[in-house]
């Protein structure tokens, strides 16, 4: 097993349990702030990005991770302990029926929805629709104030060569960069880490978390969900996707050249992400002030119609072998701009 | 110290102002006027938003503590319509700016360009809309400003496309309730002045902020010249009470206090901020509420991703009947809001690193 592969399974569920919901990244950061220890300065900024320096002498390096998950927030409970919610994040509400939604101080709730005839069906159910079973009867409303801030609770598990869990979207891509900062102890870059809060409300992290920065180079890593007609011919457990296209995206010729570099480096082999619809935080960062040369790395993943979703094991450690020898390596010649 | 009073007079001047996205100028001009005296600097930039400074002497309080930079800000601009077109016949054709219901639209009257010439918004009358479309909301398009002219030529003396049209109201008071135009956001530019001219405890910068309506746009631009440490934004927001909401839903209510927000389509509120906020009503008595999480977008999301980012929180009157004719507040609420937001404002200047 290589230290790679031990670092990936031993971090992942921790990080894939810890309590993270867009905007309230307070646990996920309390579990990377322990993962990181000794790999370089860390900071927190205002929008709630956990960043990494590693002061060198080569050109600076943004290297970006979101670490933020789906969750809910309370609109209001009513005297039975039954309350509603709405979305925090990009989920659809039939995906989280059946959770466990857990607080950040470690109260629970169970997602439900009302069945009755006449309902809709799951597919276009509104979050609305949905109700939280507090269990507490009129006491809930106390309890659960409006605007209290819930995640799905992810109860990770290793099926064979593949990881399963709830928030694998948001934690996947951190495992794989702490894994591979453990990796490569120095790197020819002065290296910026921005594991970025709020990504999943619209890149909100990434877009300041650059600005502070101003990187000369930046490479996103994410996990891309396939889907039929978005993403043809790309297979989980084929190698990382490294990132073509994709809605307000395309690569960098310069980012791109490098990640391949370093993909033949490492002996990883690489698949082509070219989509239309979904995005990453990349098409946020390469907007940044007057542009940022900005390369993707995306881990494949399935989605399962419901809370959770599949990633295999061996494509997360591919794409920390990759970010390594990328670090790792001689930075191109030359101003970037 | 004593929070300042919200100037209802000022209220009412500003709701009767003209202020289409856009077209902010007049109320611009009274707002001008009424702060001048009292601020540190004022400047009208680039996209046409009113940004004004003020410093507290250095020893304010007997402390030496100046206390973070506040962005403070609301918005000048109100929803209504734009001419696109002056027909022969000498009707008005008309687009939406901004977010208005179709359904509150037919029959209004509105006045028209910067001389407020009126004109009502006439569609086909009911005895000769087909029987089965009588029961479906007119299109905007199917609607024309009519302002009594029978040509073109004539039209074009009073009128040009690209005017601006506003609803036709008059502030009026009953009790504690307020009648007027555009509170949104009206209410937070007169709670804005009330503070600004009582000379905060902390460094400033107010923004009176053009276009929220039409994509948060003067907001963004002016925030990141502030270069602010934290940002509070004045809103008016939309209550829910009323025949046919459950219980639950209604809120915020009129009435019902300062509306803070943790979340909507644009903001995940700082968290911090809003605890002070919280706090602060609560050791000053002040009830609050909370604005339904998950709907509306105010300029605080706009603010809080300018820059490198800065901690960001709103704090709201909900009025009825936002973005219509004629709205209601009650103004106990927007004098709750001027002490909350001062009392924040010197909790800041002691606790905020």
């Amino acid at each position: 097993m290589s230290s790679l592969e031990s670092n990936v399974d031993a971090l992942l569920p921790e990080l894939l349990a810890a309590f993270g919901p867009s905007g309230r990244e307070s646990g996920v950061r309390r579990a990377l702030r322990k993962a990181l220890r000794g790999l370089g300065t860390l900071t927190e900024d205002s929008t709630g990005n956990l960043r990494l320096h590693r002061p060198g002498r080569g050109p600076r390096l943004l290297l970006a991770t979101p670490m933020d998950a789906a969750g809910v927030i309370v609109t209001r409970v009513d005297a039975s302990g039954l309350g509603r919610v709405t979305m925090l994040g990009g989920r659809a509400p039939v995906e989280l029926v059946g959770t466990t939604v857990v607080f950040e101080d470690g109260r629970k709730a169970l997602l439900g929805y009302d069945r009755g005839p006449g309902s809709k069906n799951g597919a276009d159910l509104e979050a609305d629709q949905l109700f939280l079973e507090t269990g507490l009867g009129k006491k809930g409303e106390r309890e659960f104030p409006v605007g209290s801030v819930g995640a799905i609770e992810d109860r990770p598990e290793r099926l064979g060569d593949y990881w399963c869990g709830a928030n694998l979207e948001g934690r996947a891509g951190c495992a794989a960069v702490v894994a591979a900062l453990r990796a490569a102890r120095t790197s020819r870059y002065d290296l910026h880490v921005v594991f970025a809060a709020q990504s999943d409300v619209g890149a909100r992290g990434a877009t300041t978390g650059a600005f502070g920065i101003d990187p000369e180079l930046a490479i996103v890593v994410d996990v891309a969900h396939l889907e039929g007609k978005e993403t043809p011919g790309v297979v989980v457990g084929q190698g990382p996707c490294l990132g073509l296209k994709e809605s307000g995206y395309v690569a960098h010729p310069q980012a791109l050249a490098l990640l391949k570099k370093a993909a033949a480096a490492a002996r990883v082999k690489t698949q082509w992400l070219i989509r239309e619809h979904e995005g990453t935080d990349a098409r946020a960062i390469r907007a940044v002030r007057v542009g940022v040369p900005t390369g993707l790395v995306a881990i494949p993943a399935r989605r399962s119609g419901g809370a959770f979703s599949l990633a295999h094991a061996r494509d997360i450690t591919q794409t920390a072998a990759l970010v390594a020898k990328l670090l790792a390596a001689a930075p191109a010649k030359g101003g970037s701009r | 110290m004593i929070a300042p009073a919200f100037d209802d007079v000022l209220l009412g001047r500003l709701s009767e102002a003209s202020g289409v996205s856009g077209g902010e100028g007049a109320v611009r001009r009274i707002l001008i006027d009424e702060v001048r005296d009292h601020v540190d600097s004022l400047e009208i930039d680039a996209l046409g938003s009113l940004v004004a400074r003020i410093a507290p002497a250095s020893r304010t309080n007997g402390s030496r503590r100046r206390g973070p930079h506040v962005l403070l800000c609301a918005h000048m601009d109100e929803v209504g319509l734009m001419v696109t077109a002056i027909e022969k016949e000498g009707r008005l054709r008309v687009r939406r700016v901004g977010g208005i219901d179709q359904r509150i639209l037919v029959g209004q009257v509105f006045r028209i360009g910067v001389n407020g010439l009126r004109g009502v918004l006439g569609a086909l009358p009911p005895h000769l809309v087909p029987r089965a479309d009588r029961e479906k909301v007119i299109a905007i398009e199917d609607m024309y400003l009519d302002i009594g002219a029978s040509s073109r030529d004539e039209a074009e003396r009073h009128v040009a496309v690209g005017d601006y049209a506003c609803f036709d109201t008059t502030y009026e008071q009953w009790g504690s309730t307020r009648k007027g135009k555009a509170f949104d956001d009206r209410v937070g530019c007169t709670v804005l002045a009330s503070l600004v001219k009582r000379r905060p405890p902390v460094p400033v910068t107010a923004v009176w902020s053009v276009q929220e309506e039409v994509g948060l746009r003067g907001a963004g631009a002016a925030a990141r010249r502030a270069n602010a440490d934290l940002a509070i934004v004045l809103e008016g927001t939309a209550s829910g009470e009323a025949p046919g909401a459950s219980a639950g839903e209604s809120a915020p209510v009129m009435g019902g206090g300062p509306a803070l927000t943790v979340q909507d389509r644009t903001l995940m509120a700082d968290a911090r901020l809003v605890d002070l906020l919280e706090r602060t009503g609560k050791e000053r008595k002040i009830p609050t509420q909370w604005k339904r999480p998950g709907v509306g977008g105010t300029d605080a999301g706009r603010i809080s991703l300018s820059g490198a980012g800065i901690p960001a929180a709103v704090v709201s009157v909900a009025c009825r009947y936002i973005h219509a004719p004629a709205a209601y507040l009650d103004v106990r609420d927007p004098q709750r809001v001027t002490a909350l937001v001062w009392h924040t404002l010197e909790s800041l200047r002691k606790e905020w690193t």
